[in-house]
């Protein structure tokens, strides 16, 4: 009895122990891997910044009209969620699906008709697996997102809308708060927003003269529209480049603790081990003192 | 002559940040230029060569589609990808050429003809400015 279960005691740490090699080396690679994805999205904020600021501008301008921002019966919505390509990240698929899923529902209580796109291969196996319908699912966004990804991505986003299979478009992804805090969260693609917009506007009206002034060539409107496809692939690159940075972020918590536990386990199995074998050692001792014994 | 702060940003970086005396920018409407003091301009740009001149000299880069920005503060453009004359990869822009002509002459995949397309401008810019460089 005591034999077979030092056997399994030690098989058992050294099972624990090799997990324990691969939660530190995923632990090690996610560090590094969040460390790129932070120094991607800083490089890309200054494009994006001025980008938004020459959209808002636009907007300001008298008379201004575009399919982007008419509001209409919204009666299908797309939305898109962004999640991971793996699992082993905490809670990370499991909170942004969940709030995609709160979302969904909602919506259609509402009356709507929801279509999914999911990115990342995490999100089209969940919805995949719960029927929904599925605008397109070719989008397992890997580590290496190059800006002309997300211009194909938001191409085919906004043909949808252009040929009025949606008229909203939703975006749910996690974003990137600290190391330890990574939020699930969702905004509005399209149309686009004027509200806040509007608050400018209202708030230095004299400001909006002097952009008036600006000269659009050939003109506001159609400024605006070749803008839309790079805003949107922006928003889409800069979400997709946070939603992996609060991946790795995820990970790197999630093994962490792993590691640790391992840790734990490997230390009260030693003492398990130990006694064990103390055990034993000392039934054998009995056994010879007692054969000594029989033998005098 | 008069120079003016001129920044050339791409999503991976900030490709050109400083002062400039002229540049040369190919838009929708055709080749601008544009000198100090201009006025408050915005307009969408197409994938072609770009001119900076400053005070060292002249420098030629391609460009791909953006927009050009003209403001009180500066000219800020915004571009998809920037590579000065030196950095481009010719054989990488005559492969993409290859391509894009490959999918242009197809007639089947009349989906991908825009985005062709616009590759093809690609390539086109980045040769003549390579070659040009090499001259």
């Amino acid at each position: 009895m005591a034999t077979a279960n030092i056997k399994d005691v030690k098989r058992r740490i050294k099972s624990v122990e090799s997990t324990m090699l691969i939660t530190k080396a995923m632990e090690l690679v996610a560090t590094s891997k969040l460390r790129g994805a932070k120094e991607k999205a800083v490089a890309s904020q200054p494009y994006f910044s001025t980008l938004y600021e020459t959209m808002c501008e636009i907007q300001q301008d008298r008379g201004f009209k575009s399919i982007y921002t008419k509001k209409e019966f919204l009666k299908t919505v797309l939305v898109v969620v962004l999640a991971g390509d793996r699992g082993l990240a905490g809670g990370f698929n499991h909170n942004v699906l969940k709030l995609a899923e709160e979302k969904i529902k909602s919506l259609e209580k509402d009356g709507r008709t929801v279509i999914v796109f999911p990115i990342g291969k995490k999100a089209v196996e969940y919805f995949e697996k719960r029927k929904y319908e599925i605008y397109n699912k070719e989008y397992q966004i890997s580590d290496n997102l190059t800006m002309s990804k997300a211009l194909r991505l938001s191409d085919s986003i906004i043909s949808g809308f252009r040929k009025g299979i949606y008229d909203k478009v939703e975006l749910v992804y996690t974003t990137f708060v600290s190391t330890l805090t990574q939020n699930a969260v969702s905004l509005t693609v399209l149309p686009i927003e004027s509200k806040d917009l509007k608050d400018k506007e209202q708030a230095d009206t004299d400001k909006s003269k002097k952009t008036a002034l600006t000269l659009y060539e050939p003109s506001a409107e159609e400024v605006f529209d070749g803008l839309i496809p790079r805003y949107i692939s922006g928003l889409l690159f800069c979400s997709i480049t946070d939603s992996y940075a609060a991946e790795q972020a995820a990970r790197r918590t999630a093994m962490e603790s792993a590691s640790d536990n391992a840790n734990e386990m490997i230390e009260s199995l030693s003492l398990l081990y130990n006694r064990a074998r103390q055990a034993q050692i000392t039934q054998e001792l009995n056994e010879i003192v007692a054969g000594q014994m029989g033998n005098n | 002559m008069k120079s003016y702060k001129l920044k050339i940003v791409t999503p991976e970086k900030t490709f050109f940040d400083g002062e400039a005396e002229q540049i040369t920018i190919r838009t929708t409407e055709g080749d601008i230029g544009i000198l100090a003091n201009h006025i408050r301009y915005v307009c969408n740009i197409v994938a072609g060569p770009l001119r900076v001149k400053d005070a060292s000299g002249e420098r030629e880069a391609a460009l791909s589609e953006g927009i050009l920005k003209v403001s009180d503060k500066g000219v800020t453009v915004l571009v998809s990808t920037a590579e000065w004359a030196d950095e481009i990869d010719l054989e990488r822009a005559e492969r993409a050429k290859q391509k894009a002509e490959d999918i242009l002459s197809n007639k089947s995949r009349a989906d991908e003809f825009e985005r062709a397309e616009i590759k093809l401008k690609r390539a086109l810019a980045r040769i003549s400015i390579s070659e040009k460089y090499r001259l």
